[in-house]
């Protein structure tokens, strides 16, 4: 039943609570241990270790120790099921105050970038005046389950009530049973690897080869350049031996690149185009990066790098092959862009996740096709090209890799710090869209701006 | 008003007091059958049994009989076992793969009785087409008819249509038309392979999806369908029927495809599939499920299954909405 406004019922007070105005949720900067390539250098490293040590080198850098932060909000993809309050046990396991909350989320590779925007939302609500926003991922140290048959025969013996009940469940149990069960990159519903259904959109786009090893070159390229400059000093922190990101080849080449064999798409009638270079590698690694309002910031004599101005979620429909699986972001920009009054030319860095080359090439492409901006993002038109030389400019996940959700915090406190200089420079506002692509045809996308 | 009008059948009516259990029914189909004779007579094949009597040209016929089972339904956790290893949602929703195992068994019964001209061991499945009126409940009873029509004259022998209806009261809900091939009998002449897949045609779409089959998936399927065949159980009872490796049942595959529709399947659709070359097990299916929705579409799902390296054709299919 609708009540109308003059049989409300009365409160207390006469009239409703009063919301307060948005604050700005700024970014004050960013850590992160480097990336490594799975299965070497954090071999033995747990997500629990890597993100409390990004956590303290975070802590560290700002002077936060003692600190009651308002949340701590992060996550990861590959997770242990002890792990049900990872993110709260790295708070306990680190020096912030332990009367600081915290809790897990998860959104496929969009986990960090969601933390981000979850923080900053409720940032700008004024529920919480700081935040830490992360996440950790290790496929080297992932969680490799019983097998369902013996988990349900397990779980209906641990239930039995008489000897007679507990027997006949172990007697269910079959030799199969014993193989255990490992984390797998394929998508549920499809069968289809990432990698393979990234070839099938390729494939549906026409992206060459060419074009996805340029790409990589260039992750390889501006990513060494920034750590040559000392872009990274006070971004990441050296740990377990590595100062930075083990993935990244400074002397990469085109040559090297279009040597490599193709390992996606191969079945496909279409010429096969991906390669472990243009492709980004299996990783382990945390990132974390701290917002606050700016008067938090203020009173501990802390930086402001950046503001939270928006953000975006989509998701696709890519199980009967309708949308690419990784395309969702595509969808979200527009929608952004358009509720904040801009186009893509009034952006100065565009930090696009790169999943795969061929990712942030049919995400390009798609923005540049008139027909599929008409039909699939319901605009007049295209929506327009973007200007490579403000792509990716510190590299971006094929050469810093990707440990899955370590990528968003590591491309916000990158963005942040990148507009930053950008704004001191030109002494005008800068500005970083940022987009990250996730399995389940889901997409996550952000824009920040530099500060003053 | 049912979308579906009760088909031509036999008039003469069996009734038969339950649903008969395939496994006593293989058995009886790897026995010899005396119509093995009969195959001879007018197979062009030496099968070197030439001098036994000439059978009746009667016993050439299909039998004209229906066969009737009153009051079917399917075990709650039995059907539970379906839809998880089809993937259909877990639900009071009967999947239309699910009636055509409540009916194969009364089909089965009807091709190994004496009646029956055609071997059943190491026949082929065909095709199939199923027709469903409208969304079928767990709880429903179903009265089962099957009968057999359409022998014909095959390339390789001869095909047969087996015919199921399920009835909820006076209102036919679900009928499946499975044709199968009697390889090397040639009872009617040779015919043509109208209607089956032109494989040299077939060139594969890009797929949505990617079937990874294991060892056991046949036995899996067993086990919900009751389809025991040998040549889905494991590679050495395989091997005995002349495939290298186990086989995945045709109607699993078929199934799960329309399992994977998903949403995109109305209340009211005929589901069709074409089986061409078997999936060997364990094994990867690249599949093709897509659906004409949207503006001016027919809102019909095609879908395909390839093998990803050889680009053979292992079925396709269609599910269009009726009525």
């Amino acid at each position: 039943m609708a009540v109308s406004p003059e049989k409300a019922p009365t409160t207390a007070q006469s009239s409703t609570v009063q919301s307060p105005t948005l604050k700005d949720a700024v970014i004050v900067g960013g850590n992160r241990i480097p990336f490594a390539k799975a299965g070497t250098k954090y071999a033995d490293a747990s997500n629990q270790e890597m993100f409390t040590a990004a956590l303290e080198g975070l802590v560290a850098r700002f002077g936060l120790q003692g600190e009651t932060i308002g949340e701590v909000v992060g996550g990861s993809v590959l997770k242990h099921s002890r792990d049900f309050n990872l993110i709260r046990e790295c708070v306990l396991g680190s020096s912030l105050s332990p009367a600081t909350p915290a809790f897990d989320l998860q959104q496929a590779c969009a986990t960090g970038l969601e933390a981000f925007i979850t923080v900053s939302n409720k940032i700008r609500l004024g529920q919480i005046d700081s935040a830490i926003a992360g996440g950790t991922d290790t496929v080297s140290d992932a969680p490799i389950a019983v097998s369902d048959g013996l988990r349900k025969a397990l779980l209906k013996a641990s239930h039995a009530k008489s000897l007679g009940q507990r027997v006949k469940a172990f007697a269910s149990i079959r030799p199969a049973d014993f193989s255990p069960a490992t984390p797998r990159t394929d998508e549920p519903r499809t069968g289809l690897s990432m990698g393979e259904h990234q070839a099938i959109t390729s494939a549906k786009w026409g992206i060459s080869r060419e074009a996805q090893d340029e790409i990589a070159l260039n992750s390889h390229v501006n990513l060494a350049a920034k750590y040559d400059e000392g872009f990274f000093n006070d971004l990441v922190t050296p740990f377990k031996g590595l100062a930075a990101d083990q993935n990244m080849r400074a002397d990469s080449t085109a040559e090297k690149l279009g040597s490599l064999k193709t390992v996606f798409g191969n079945s496909l009638s279409a010429p096969a185009t991906m390669t472990a270079g243009n492709s980004t590698p299996l990783s382990d690694g945390a990132s974390t990066v701290l917002v606050s309002t700016r008067e938090w910031a203020a009173q501990r004599n802390l930086p402001v790098l950046a503001r939270f101005v928006d953000a975006q979620t989509a998701a696709v429909d890519f199980v009967h092959g309708h949308e690419g699986l990784l395309m969702a972001p595509a969808h979200a920009v527009p929608v952004l862009l358009k509720r904040n009054g801009l186009t893509l030319d009034d952006i100065d860095f565009f930090e696009i996740h790169e999943a795969f080359a061929s990712t942030v090439l049919t995400t390009l492409a798609a923005w540049e096709d008139e027909e599929y901006c008409r039909t699939e993002l319901g605009l007049d038109g295209a929506l327009g090209t973007v200007d490579r030389a403000r792509l990716n400019v510190a590299g971006s996940s094929l050469a810093a890799g990707h440990p899955f959700a370590a990528t968003g915090a590591r491309i916000i406190a990158t963005a942040a710090k990148l507009v930053s200089q950008k704004a001191a420079e030109t002494g005008k506002p800068a500005r970083a869209l940022i987009s990250v692509c996730a399995a389940g045809g889901l997409g996550a996308t952000a824009i920040i701006e530099s500060a003053h | 008003m049912s979308v579906l009008t009760p088909a031509n059948r036999p008039s003469r009516v069996v009734e038969l007091p339950s649903v008969p259990g395939l496994t006593a029914l293989y058995g009886k189909a790897v026995l010899p059958s005396p119509h093995d004779i009969a195959g001879a007579v007018s197979s062009k094949l030496p099968f070197g049994k030439s001098a036994v009597p000439t059978v009746e040209a009667s016993t050439l016929r299909l039998p004209d009989v229906t066969y009737l089972v009153r009051g079917v339904k399917g075990e709650p956790s039995h059907i539970v076992d379906y839809q998880r290893l089809l993937g259909e949602p877990v639900s009071d929703v009967l999947p239309a793969g699910y009636v055509h195992v409540l009916g194969f068994p009364v089909a089965m019964a009807l091709m190994v009785s004496a009646e029956f001209p055609l071997p059943v061991m190491g026949m082929v499945h065909l095709r199939n087409s199923v027709s469903v009126a409208r969304t079928i409940r767990t709880g429903e009873q179903l009265n089962i008819l099957a009968w057999a029509q359409n022998m014909t004259g095959h390339a390789k022998g001869t095909s047969v249509e087996l015919v199921v209806e399920a009835y909820a009261d006076e209102e036919v809900v679900w009928r499946g038309v499975s044709t199968y091939l009697a390889k090397g009998k040639y009872l009617v002449g040779r015919g043509d392979e109208s209607g089956q897949i032109d494989r040299a045609e077939f060139s594969a779409p890009l797929p949505t999806g990617r079937w990874q089959l294991g060892g056991s998936i046949g036995r899996q399927y067993a086990a919900v369908s009751g389809d025991r065949n040998p040549i889905h159980m494991s590679a050495l009872t395989a091997k005995a029927f002349g495939f290298p490796r186990a086989i995945a049942h045709g109607m699993y595959t078929a199934a799960r495809a329309l399992s994977e529709a998903g949403r995109m399947r109305p209340d009211a659709y005929e589901w069709t599939v074409e089986f061409a070359k078997p999936v060997l097990l364990p094994g990867k299916v690249d599949v093709s499920i897509r659906g004409d929705a949207g503006v001016g579409g027919t809102g019909a799902v095609t879908y395909a299954g390839w093998n990803g390296k050889s680009g053979k054709v292992h079925f396709t299919g269609k599910i269009t909405p009726l009525g």
